[in-house]
């Protein structure tokens, strides 16, 4: 099962790759989608089945399709998109500060040693019932706090959004 | 999968074990492409003589006797036809959309039970599997109508969408409570535990199902008359075949599901374990299903067309509080012992808050309509 | 399953890095956001790596992981609006061009 993590793993880094460099926004969010499949199914390969169709459920499902509405409200698809000039000063920067920050994660990583394997005793698969049971039974507060911060996002969202024609009427 | 896996390799023992998997791959999913696919051709006959008869005309019969041929007359045009692609459209978009909505409807038949024991995939997660799957559609039909670089496939894209998402949350909502009832997410054991009493929330899962597979009356996007034709205007030939095809999977998948959650999957009198209660059990699954694929098609025969904001009004004001009142009458009634108390307060809640949503919602079919672009 | 949890750790690690290259590098607002996603998305599989080999049998980390993505959902909504808003203002999405505080 082992070329299943790389087969997922190689797909899951092109779409972010192409989510980030390619020119046409539509194409960008379609990138976008395939790194958000990629990451499920890393959470389906590590057992974690109810997070991996959440994962599938909010993000392809909805921040996808807002980042699309988004990008159909501001009418700006092509011409005078992509990554800046290459060989310029931004471009170079800002991919250098990335690169030495990826190295420095795969030092402190290889530091420690951290390779651990799965124990052999564990249960085969975590179930939605025990994550049911830890929200509503230790978690409470965090639960209805998500809650609360969800609406007022809803509602602060439509407020910035609609402002302006309220205004101009 | 799991089961026809070790079915073959008892069988077999003397082939690898490699090929035994693929083997225990390709059955279920040679089952779901054969079966369903069928139904879905034969439904699209159906459908048009259905709907003729109800419009008091004969439908197809022209083609092979009371025109059984005819859906692969209509195949073998669609797939002659010129392929034409807008100039100035964006065609990596426009060829991935009619892709990526045929594939979710065809993804949620590998959790429908159709026999005891065979399920394509018997997941944990089952349902919330269906329903995530089914969510992933909207981003295809977003990506039609942007492709087309057509500002009314835009508009209908636009409306597809926004019906599509306010639908699919009444829908999860009726099957929480489902959940709730049964316990667990699986699929198959949902069928099994239906021992009865499910049947006051089906009605809220058939309406979400129907929106959210854009079928008649909720069929906005896709009707002739309506901003041409929709997301799917700069289609031809067999992209436009393909949209057709995952509209109907779309509509058969939420029966399927309905039929899983709400009407006994493939229990019937004479289903059980077994080759001869196997079979029993598919004739009762896929008779169940007929059923719910003619109440479909007897709906669209029948039932006017809902305008878009009065579609969205409906979902979001007056589905949504009913599947949250249904959830709150579900869990009275797990809960409250005595049975027949417990039967006369669920029935006296969700009287009292239909009644009072009647009410508040009584204004809407006359309101003035602000013209935005929804 | 054979993969050391470093395995993820660095797959983790280089996803991150890509959303920050692209949130640094991109002149489009949106597809700063989307970088930022992609940041979000590595943290929480590195979350999620580390619960799988360390701590499987408590479902603790999986409710970490559904509050995070919900949280992430919600703030890529809010980061939206206001690229709505701000290109009603400026008419473009530039973040190049959104220099001044005042309006």
């Amino acid at each position: 099962m082992n070329i299943a993590f790389w087969i997922i793993s190689a797909v899951t880094v092109l779409g972010a790759l192409l989510a980030v460099t390619l020119r046409n926004l539509v194409h960008c969010v379609l990138a976008l989608i395939l790194f958000f499949i990629g990451i499920a199914a890393h959470y389906f390969l590590l057992r974690a089945d109810f997070l991996g169709a959440v994962q599938i459920l909010i993000y392809v499902g909805a921040v996808a399709v807002l980042i699309l509405f988004a990008i159909m409200l501001t009418h700006n698809v092509t011409g005078t998109e992509g990554p800046r000039e290459v060989l310029g000063v931004k471009w170079w920067s800002g991919s250098a500060i990335a690169a030495v920050l990826a190295i420095l994660l795969k030092k402190a990583i290889q530091g420690d040693a951290l390779s651990a394997i799965l124990p052999a005793g564990a249960k085969a698969h975590s179930s939605a019932a025990e994550i049911g049971k830890a929200l509503v039974a230790g978690w409470v507060v965090p639960l209805e706090a998500i809650a609360i911060l969800l609406t007022a996002a809803l509602i602060g969202a439509v407020v910035i959004a609609l402002e302006e024609i309220r205004k101009s009427r | 999968m799991e089961k026809i896996y070790q079915l073959l390799h008892a069988l077999l023992p003397s082939v690898p074990v490699w090929t035994v998997w693929i083997a225990a791959f390709l059955i279920p999913i040679g089952f779901i492409f054969g079966v369903y696919l069928t139904i879905f051709a034969f439904t699209t006959l159906v459908e048009r003589k259905a709907l003729g008869r109800i419009q008091n005309r004969y439908g197809p019969n022209r083609v092979g006797p009371f025109g059984i041929l005819q859906p692969m007359a209509d195949g073998l045009k669609i797939l002659l036809k010129e392929d034409i692609v807008p100039r100035a459209a964006d065609k990596f978009s426009h060829f991935l959309a009619p892709v990526l909505i045929v594939v979710p409807g065809l993804l949620v038949y590998l959790v429908v039970p159709v026999a005891p024991g065979m399920v394509a995939v018997d997941l944990k997660i089952g349902v919330l599997f269906a329903l995530a799957v089914g969510t992933v559609s909207v981003i295809a039909l977003f990506m039609a109508g942007w492709a087309s670089r057509n500002k009314f496939s835009l508009l209908g894209a636009m409306r597809a969408v926004a019906q599509v998402v306010s639908y699919e949350v009444p829908t999860v909502m009726a099957g929480v409570a489902v959940i709730m009832a049964a316990g667990t997410l699986s699929t198959l054991t949902i069928v099994e535990r239906q021992g009865g009493g499910i049947l006051n929330i089906s009605n809220l899962f058939v309406i979400g199902g129907l929106a959210e597979s854009a079928r008649c009356p909720f069929d906005l996007p896709e009707a002739e008359s309506e901003l041409i034709g929709g997301y799917h205007t700069e289609y031809s030939g067999f992209k436009f075949a393909l949209f057709q095809m995952g509209e109907y999977l779309a509509g058969m998948a939420m029966a399927g599901v309905t039929v899983t959650l709400f009407l006994g999957g493939y229990m019937g009198p004479g289903s059980g374990p077994g080759l001869v209660g196997g079979l029993i059990s598919m004739f009762w699954f896929f008779g169940k299903l007929t059923g719910m694929i003619a109440l479909n098609i007897w709906i669209r025969g029948t039932w006017p067309r809902l305008r878009v904001d009065q579609l969205m009004g409906f979902a979001w004001k007056v589905l949504l509080p009913l599947a949250l009142v249904n959830i709150v009458a579900v869990g009275l009634w797990h809960f409250l012992t005595p049975r027949p108390v417990a039967w006369v307060v669920t029935t006296g809640w969700l009287a009292i808050w239909v009644v009072v949503l009647t009410k508040c919602n009584a204004g809407a079919a006359l309101e003035k309509r602000e013209y935005r672009y929804i | 399953m054979s993969i050391p949890l470093g395995h993820y750790l660095i797959l983790a690690a280089i996803l991150f890095a890509v959303g920050l290259a692209g949130a640094l590098t991109r002149k489009n607002a949106i597809i700063v956001l989307m970088g930022i996603e992609v940041m979000f998305n590595s943290a929480i599989l590195n979350l999620v790596a580390f619960w799988h080999y360390k701590h499987f049998a408590v479902p603790t980390a999986q409710l970490f992981a559904i509050f995070a993505i919900a949280i992430a959902a919600a703030e890529s909504a809010i980061g939206l609006a206001l690229v709505i808003a701000v290109y009603r203002h400026y008419q473009s999405v530039d973040v190049d061009k959104m220099k001044e505080l005042k309006g």
